[in-house]
Formats: C-alpha cells, sequence, structure tokens
C-alpha cells in the first residue's frame, strides 16, 4: 500500500523550505545592510545639500552685516576727530544712515556727563521715518536709560564690537532691529562712547524664507540666546526659544545643539514635533552667531529610500514565490523517481521481483540508486531459484530421513509392556534419537526362560551411525539364539561388524542373559557405560569388564560376567546420552546424579522409572538441544 | 531700539482714585508671578466680595511703590524687604496679606568652580536695575567680596556673551529664561540654602488706606487668597487667564516660561513642600530679616511687627 507523505514532510517540502529560509534570510540580511546604507547615504547628501543651501543664504547675510560693519567701522574715526563738537554729533549719525541703506537708525551715545556734568544722557540718534526721511534726536533720557542697554552695556563690558541680539522695535519701525554697536576710546583708553548703527531685519525674514531645500520643509533663524528670529508661525518670533516649546522629544544630540547654538557652530539634529520625526540642520551665521535652520519632516527626507525599500520588498516577495514554486517543482522532479522505487520496493517486498523500474536518464545517485535495485532484483531472483531447488532437496531428504527413522525405530521393541503375560519379569526402554536417525540401540526377548538383552552405542550420529545400528540390531537378533552366553554373542557381533568396516565405525554394547528361573545374569561388556543395579539393599554400578567396543579387532576376546540377582532386583542400562546430557551450563548431568536418581525412584515400577529419568535429564537439560541419542532400558526381576 | 510704550506713558500720570475703587499694582509687568490675582479678577472674587477692582500693571519709570505714594494705586504687591526698607524710610506700609514664605534668589554662575558667595569675590555679577538685590549687597558688604555689579534688564544676553561672570536670577524667572536659551549653568547658589531664607511677595496698603478702609483690605486679601487657591488646582487655566494680561501688556515671553514660572511661586507658597500655603507672614521670619537689615544699616531701628501686619 502506499502511504501518503504531507507536502510539509516530503523531501521536496523541507528542502524548499529550507531554501526559503535561507534566502529570506539572506535577502533580509542584504535588505537591512542595503537600506541602512542607503539611509546614511542619503543623509549625508541630505546635510550637504542642506548646509550648501544655508550656506548660500548665510552668506548673503553676512554681505549685509558686513557692510554694516564697514559703514560703522568707517564713521567711527569721525567722531574720534570731531568728538570736541558735540553738535556734530548729530549730522554723523545721519551720514551713518546715508551711507547705508539697511542701517534704519544709528547712534553715537556717550558716556554720562561727558559733555555736561549736568547731563547724565547724550545720544545723537537718526532714524528713517515713514517716508524715507531721516530725523536726528536726542535718544537717551530717565524713560530711555540706554547706558543698562545690551547694545551699550555688553560692548562696553567686553571692550569691543558687538551685535545685539534681535529685539522688537516697539517705539519706532515696529520691526525686528539689531544693533551694531562699537566702544570708542580717548588717547587714554577711556572709553567716552559707544557708535551704533540699527539693522532692521525685516529683509532677513525672507531670505531665510526663500530657502527650499527639501518639499515639505521650512526654515529658521535663532538667535544666541535661541530666540526665534525667523519661524512660519509669526507668534514664535521672539516669544519663544528654540527650547521652550516646539520639540517635545529631542535626542540626545540636544546639548551638542546648545553647545553648537552658543559656540557659533553648525550640525543637524532629529527632533520630535507633533509626534513626528523631522531633521533640522542649523548653521551658524559668524558674525552674529544666530543660526539658520532648514526643519524637515524624516519621511520627506528619506522618502526616495522608503520608495525604495518598498519596492525591493515587493520584488523580493515575487521572487521568493516565484523561486518557492519552482524550487518545488524542481525538487519534485528530482524526487519522483524515488517514490517510484520505494512502490517498486513494495512490489518486490510482496513477491514482484521483476516489477518495472523507472527509468533513470541523469546520471547521478538515482542512478546508482537504479543499479543497485536492478542488482537486488537478479540477486533475489537467482537466490530464489537456489532456494527453491535447496528446500526440494532438503524436503526429500527429509522424507526419506522420516521414513528412515521410522524403519529404524520399527526396529526396536515399542510395545510395552512386552511380556505381560509373565509376572517375573517387568521391563521399559525408550529411545530419543538425538536427529532423525540415531545411533543407540537396545533390543530384547526371551528365549527358554531367558532373557536376552542388548543396549549399544554407535558411534557418531545420524545415517552413518543409524546403519550401523541397525546391523547391528538385526545381528544381535539372528545371533544370539546360537549362543548361550554374553561373551559368544559379543564376540560374533565383533567378528561381524568388524568385516569391511572401512569408515572405522564401532559399537559400545551392554549384551546380558538373564535365567528367569534362577536368576542368575550373565552378561558382557564392550566399551559401554556400566548398567546400575537396583537390589533392595543397594543402588551401585555393576562391575564391568571394559572389553573394547564392537567393530574395530576382529577376534577379539570378549569376557564375560555373571552374577546371581534376587528377586525384585532392577537393572538400569542406559547409554551415555543419559550421563553427558548437557544443561545451557554445558554441566553433564553426571554419574552421581544418575545413581541419586535411580535411587530416589527405586521403588518406582519400569516405565515409571524410564518415564521419570528422560523427564529429570529434561529438567537438567533445561531446554538445551539434545547433542547425544538417550537410550534408558530398566528391568526388574520379580 | 527699545522704546518704552505710549501705553505705559499715559498710565503714569497721577490718576484720583474713586473712594470706592480699588487699584491694584503688582510690582512687576504682566506674568504668572501674579496669576492669582488675575485670577481672582476673572472669576469675579472681587466682585463677590463687593469690591470695584482694577489692576494697573507698573512701567519702568514708574515703579509700584511709587505709584502707592503718588496715589494712582491703593493696593500693591512687593517683596518683604523692599516693604520693610520703605517703612524705615519713612513710609507706613501694612501687610495684608503674605503669599511667598521663601526666598526665589540665586546667583547662576559660569564658572562651575564659583560654588558659595565667597568664591563670587570681584567677580562681575548681573542684577536689576530695577532693585531685588539688598540682599546680595549685604552679603557682599558683609563678606567684603567687592562685587562689580552690572544692571541688566535681562541677564541672558549679558550672560551669553560673556560679559558678566554671574547674574542674580530669580528662580521663577531668570533661572527659567536662561534654560529656555539653552544656556547650561556652571553652578546656582540658592539664598535660601545659605541661610538668606526670607519670605518674598506680599499685598501691603498705606497704613492710612488700611485705617479707612479695614474690611475692604480683608475683603481684598481673602478674594486674592481665593485666587491663588483656584490657580493651585487650574494651572493651566490660570495661563491662560495670564496670557490675557500679558498680550495686553505686550509682554515678549512663552507658555513654558510662564509654566515653570506659576510652578515656582505655587511651590515657594508652601512652608514645606506639599504643604497648604498659610498666607500669613510668621513674625519669626519678619523678626530675623528685621535683626539683618537694622545690621547692615538697612534699617535704622527695628521694626514692630504687630504695626507691620496690622495687628496695631
Amino acid at each position: 500500500m502506499e502511504r501518503r507523505i504531507s507536502i510539509f514532510k516530503s523531501i521536496s517540502g523541507r528542502l524548499t523550505i529550507q531554501v526559503l529560509l535561507v534566502s529570506a534570510c539572506l535577502f533580509l540580511f542584504s535588505f537591512i545592510l542595503f537600506y541602512e546604507m542607503s539611509v546614511k547615504k542619503v543623509e549625508e547628501v541630505a546635510v550637504q545639500h542642506a548646509h550648501s543651501e544655508l550656506a548660500s543664504t548665510i552668506n548673503q547675510i553676512e554681505n549685509v552685516l558686513t557692510s554694516v560693519k564697514v559703514a560703522v567701522e568707517n564713521t567711527a574715526w569721525y567722531v574720534e576727530e570731531h568728538r570736541e563738537s558735540k553738535e556734530l554729533m548729530y549730522s554723523i549719525t545721519k551720514t551713518l544712515l546715508s551711507n547705508n541703506d539697511f542701517i534704519h537708525g544709528a547712534s553715537v551715545a556717550f558716556e554720562p556727563y561727558f559733555y555736561d556734568s549736568e547731563e547724565k544722557y547724550f545720544a545723537p540718534y537718526s532714524y528713517r521715518g515713514e517716508n524715507g526721511n531721516i530725523i536726528t534726536k536726542q535718544l537717551g533720557n530717565e524713560e530711555y536709560d540706554y547706558h543698562h542697554m545690551d547694545w551699550y552695556q555688553i560692548p562696553k563690558l567686553l571692550e569691543q564690537a558687538y551685535w545685539s541680539e534681535p529685539y522688537y522695535d516697539n517705539g519706532g519701525g515696529e520691526m525686528m532691529m539689531t544693533t551694531y554697536s562699537k566702544p570708542l576710546y580717548d588717547a587714554y583708553g577711556n572709553l567716552y562712547a559707544i557708535i551704533s548703527a540699527d539693522v532692521s531685519l525685516h529683509w532677513l525674514t525672507g531670505l531665510v524664507t526663500d530657502i527650499k531645500a527639501f518639499p515639505e520643509s521650512y526654515n529658521i533663524m535663532i538667535s544666541r540666546a535661541a530666540s526665534y528670529l525667523v519661524h512660519p508661525e509669526r507668534d514664535m518670533i521672539l516669544n519663544e526659544t528654540i527650547f521652550s516649546t516646539e520639540y517635545e522629544k529631542p535626542d540626545s544630540r540636544i546639548e551638542k545643539m546648545q553647545d553648537d547654538i552658543i559656540n557659533c557652530r553648525g550640525g543637524e539634529i532629529v527632533l520630535i514635533k507633533n509626534s513626528e520625526k523631522h531633521f533640522m540642520f542649523y548653521s551658524p551665521v559668524e558674525t552674529t552667531c544666530w543660526s539658520v535652520g532648514i526643519v524637515c519632516p524624516f519621511d520627506v527626507v528619506f522618502a526616495s529610500v522608503q520608495k525604495l525599500g518598498n519596492t525591493v520588498i515587493i520584488v523580493a516577495i515575487i521572487a521568493l514565490l516565484l523561486m518557492i514554486i519552482i524550487c518545488y517543482r524542481s525538487i519534485r522532479k528530482i524526487t519522483g523517481p524515488i517514490h517510484e522505487f520505494a512502490s517498486a520496493a513494495v512490489e518486490i517486498a510482496g513477491g514482484d521481483f521483476n516489477v518495472p523500474l523507472p527509468k533513470i536518464r541523469t546520471e547521478d545517485e538515482l542512478m546508482l540508486l537504479n543499479e543497485s535495485f536492478e542488482f537486488m532484483q537478479k540477486s533475489l531472483n537467482s537466490y530464489i531459484e537456489e532456494l527453491k531447488s535447496t528446500t526440494a532437496k532438503k524436503e526429500r531428504i527429509e522424507s526419506e530421513l522420516r521414513i528412515a527413522s521410522e524403519i529404524q525405530m520399527g526396529m526396536i521393541p515399542k510395545i510395552f509392556p512386552p511380556f505381560p503375560e509373565r509376572a517375573d519379569l517387568e521391563l521399559f526402554a525408550k529411545l530419543i534419537p538425538a536427529k532423525e536417525v540415531g545411533g543407540d540401540l537396545y533390543d530384547f526377548f526371551i528365549e527358554d526362560e531367558k532373557l536376552y538383552f542388548i543396549v549399544g552405542d554407535v558411534s557418531g550420529k545420524g545415517v552413518p551411525a543409524s546403519l550401523v545400528m541397525a546391523v547391528t540390531c538385526r545381528l544381535f537378533r539372528t545371533i544370539s539364539s546360537h549362543f548361550d552366553t554374553p561373551e559368544g554373542i559379543m564376540t560374533a557381533l565383533n567378528n561381524s561388524l568388524s568385516e569391511n568396516n572401512a569408515s572405522n565405525m564401532f559399537c559400545t554394547a551392554f549384551v546380558g542373559i538373564l535365567d528367569l528361573r534362577t536368576g542368575t545374569l550373565k552378561y558382557c561388556n564392550a566399551g559401554h557405560n556400566a548398567p546400575v543395579l537396583v537390589t533392595a539393599d543397594a543402588t551401585t554400578f555393576m562391575e564391568v569388564n571394559p572389553n573394547l567396543p564392537l567393530g574395530l579387532f576382529p577376534d577379539f576376546p570378549y569376557e564375560g560376567q555373571c552374577i546371581d540377582i534376587a528377586r525384585n532386583t532392577g537393572i538400569y542400562i542406559y547409554t551415555d546420552g543419559v550421563t553427558e546430557a548437557e544443561n545451557t551450563d554445558k554441566e553433564l548431568y553426571s554419574d552421581e546424579r544418575l545413581l541419586d536418581f535411580i535411587r530416589n525412584n527405586a521403588d518406582s515400577d519400569s516405565q515409571d522409572m524410564v518415564e521419570a529419568s528422560f523427564a529429570d535429564i529434561a529438567r537438567h537439560a533445561d531446554g538445551a538441544d539434545q547433542s547425544d541419542d538417550i537410550t534408558v532400558m530398566y528391568f526388574r526381576y520379580r | 531700539m527699545k522704546k518704552i510704550p505710549a501705553f505705559f506713558l499715559a498710565l503714569m500720570t497721577s490718576v484720583a482714585l474713586d473712594a470706592q475703587e480699588i487699584v491694584f499694582t503688582p510690582q512687576w509687568t504682566a506674568q504668572s508671578q501674579f496669576a492669582g490675582y488675575y485670577a481672582a479678577y476673572e472669576l469675579g472674587y472681587y466682585k463677590q466680595a463687593g469690591l470695584d477692582v482694577s489692576i494697573v500693571h507698573p512701567t519702568q519709570s514708574n515703579p509700584t511703590l511709587n505709584r502707592l505714594k503718588e496715589g494712582s494705586c491703593n493696593v500693591i504687591t512687593l517683596e518683604l524687604i523692599q516693604a520693610m526698607m520703605a517703612n524705615g524710610q519713612g513710609e507706613s506700609l501694612v501687610n495684608i496679606l503674605q503669599t511667598t514664605q521663601h526666598s526665589t534668589l540665586s546667583v547662576f554662575v559660569r564658572n562651575p568652580q564659583v560654588k558659595e558667595f565667597e568664591d563670587l569675590k570681584e567677580c562681575r555679577v548681573g542684577t536689576w536695575t530695577a532693585g531685588f538685590s539688598e540682599i546680595p549687597h549685604m552679603i557682599d558688604q558683609d563678606k567684603n567680596l567687592n562685587i562689580r555689579w552690572i544692571s541688566f534688564m535681562s541677564p541672558v544676553n549679558l550672560f551669553i556673551s560673556g560679559a558678566i561672570d554671574a547674574t542674580l536670577a530669580k528662580t521663577y524667572n531668570e533661572k527659567i529664561l536662561m534654560k529656555l536659551a539653552g544656556i547650561k549653568p556652571g553652578n546656582i547658589i540658592f539664598f535660601s540654602e545659605n541661610g538668606y531664607d526670607y519670605p518674598e511677595d506680599g499685598i501691603y496698603v498705606t497704613r492710612a488706606f488700611y485705617r479707612r478702609n479695614i474690611e475692604k483690605c480683608r475683603a481684598f486679601a481673602e478674594a486674592s487668597r481665593k485666587g491663588w487657591e483656584w490657580v493651585r488646582t487650574h494651572r493651566e487655566e490660570a495661563l491662560d487667564i495670564t496670557f490675557k494680561y500679558i498680550k495686553a501688556e505686550n509682554v515678549a515671553t512663552n507658555r513654558q516660561h510662564q509654566r515653570e514660572m506659576l510652578d515656582e511661586i505655587l511651590r515657594v507658597q508652601e512652608d514645606k513642600a506639599g504643604d497648604t500655603p498659610s498666607y500669613i507672614l510668621k513674625e519669626e521670619d519678619f523678626n530675623r530679616l528685621n535683626d539683618a537689615l537694622v545690621r547692615y544699616g538697612y534699617l535704622p531701628s527695628a521694626l514692630n511687627f504687630d504695626g507691620f501686619t496690622a495687628g496695631e
């Protein structure tokens, strides 16, 4: 029966999944690498682009500021030259305005009581009126204590020119201003005035706003104190600082930005605004230490990478899907014959050795498998043929042996009790060959009130021994009646068996003649085990002359022996299969155990004695194979 | 250049006050330092108390105390030290409510090595042109520090430019301004942690006004206290109200600054962190400052606590 294998457990399924996983991992790794590198590159380009845009704008701002600075510097010497002339100071401020269109107001603000010990404030100031005309006035008074204004006090303390932080001019032009102030010193190095120029920053807003670095980006400008100077939301200007509200969660670079802004350096930072990541690129206007910045949503900066990334992912998914299909089909094509081989193996196992095998045209492992299958088919066919022939032979031999066994068993007395009519003799015998046929033998008969009996054991086992046994049995029957002594019988048997004994087979035997009338037992032993004599008093091995086994030396002079046995005496005659029976530990049954057994069963009748004896031998063997024929004959003279 | 708005100039002229009207002038321009009064006004607590109140802010040229003297307002807020010194100079101010209990003075220092007042020797230190610096001057004198005081309108630019080494900073104002400008201090020395923790803001009237209008004064103090209590539990709404005044006064500021200012003001109103404010000037605090001012010659003689708080 063909087993169905789930797609995920099949080789093609598993290989496809493995290939897919490896490919997907490789793709993911490559994609992350590619994406990270792209992001980094795009960020570099964005930073470059933003700073280049900023540089151009900052350059324009610097030009304006420098022109104002130059105008003030060029006027300062004039103040120094004419500082004794108080009234001339008004025209100097007017001249400064005329020299530079960016200057909205100009003043020369003197230290307290410089001209007059009664006059704390003297600061001639010229500024552009609404119509563009220049208006001149004295600026300082109790209400406008310029001595504590940043534009005056800071350059005085720093002893150097100073650009003020931008401020909103509420009183004059209603616009954002910055002031450039330069301290003026007399020949002794004492400060006597600050010359200053106010610059409207109106033009600045347009300049900064006009930067179009990225779609959706907006631009800001912040002062050194982080106040917004330019911002798309007007309310933020000069009210909020970059650190006051706008950004919810700046990244760790915020501290660097703080330092950058205060110390006049450029940079970039990632900020969170309205829960959205933003890039801020900033560069300083070095003259004033203000910073111009471009703020752009993260997504806009990385839109191209995002788009490319999406495309790559879609293409990769399609490629992976195609790869799954192609991979699965290819592997199935390769592994398809394996299914056919599996089916063929099932058929072969079922006995169809000639089942057709799949055709393999590729010179690969499958071809080797195919060749192996073909070889297996041929081997199996030849093996089965051989097996058939061997089995037939074996069956014939077994059949012959069975018949031989029957014949052999037919040669020994099988009917018990053999002499039911006799009260003076009770006899039982049993032979179990180790193979189908054996070399043990026993026989007995009564003639002239004498019991003739023999128990023998032919050397070897199987068919050769059985043939000698058969001959010996037949000879015993034929010869015995012509002799009245066991040694006569033994000598005759020996001479017959010795003739033409080319294979040197021999046979041990115990032959006896019991005179049932007198109890005289004549016996002759030819190399056989000594029988056991069971009397009312004792159970002992009989004394026997060893003599030589039969069939070895013709005319060997066998010596007979004779004892008289009393009634109720039992004789236990056996072959060495009894005492040499082995158990699984190769331990012999032994003479001692035999004697003990017989002693313990001395009262048994002959059949019980023999059957119990075989049972005890089987108990000793404990399942071990019987290695030798076993024969026991027991009779009791009553 | 910065100009004083015409709006303030108009307010500089003396206003003849109606007998029933209370013109309340806090000690500075509109900011959340005065949120309790704005809330009391906007929520109608003053009206509910039967008071006809108007809130008028001071100008640089005509500060609060001047305005009280000239009669253009009749209820003001002042710091305790200013009120005591005014009384020492012949004024007769009466404290009708003490809102804060701790000093908000600090020195914002550039150099991290400067850790205590003694380290400020011969440094340039920013201070307000408007005053509030009596205690720092006292310390300067006491410890012979020879500090070079630089008056400012705002210390931020002076500090950033490097023109000063340190600046006095109120914890509810300049300290926050510095932070929002991205300026990191090398160190901050708090007066409250160095043995100079005196109460500050309180509401004052002249003794003459007080005697004539005892009930009105008490009602104003009570309504103001209610205003502050509401602010404590409605901070963002209080900021919304404050910004109405900030916009009207055209003050450049931002909500974060005002939010942090309000948080700090509410903190110093508590005796200890988490306490419910008592709104009472404690005699013990008064006496400590009284002693210091006498010792350093800011007061010719010690003032009487009962008289100062209208216990008489």
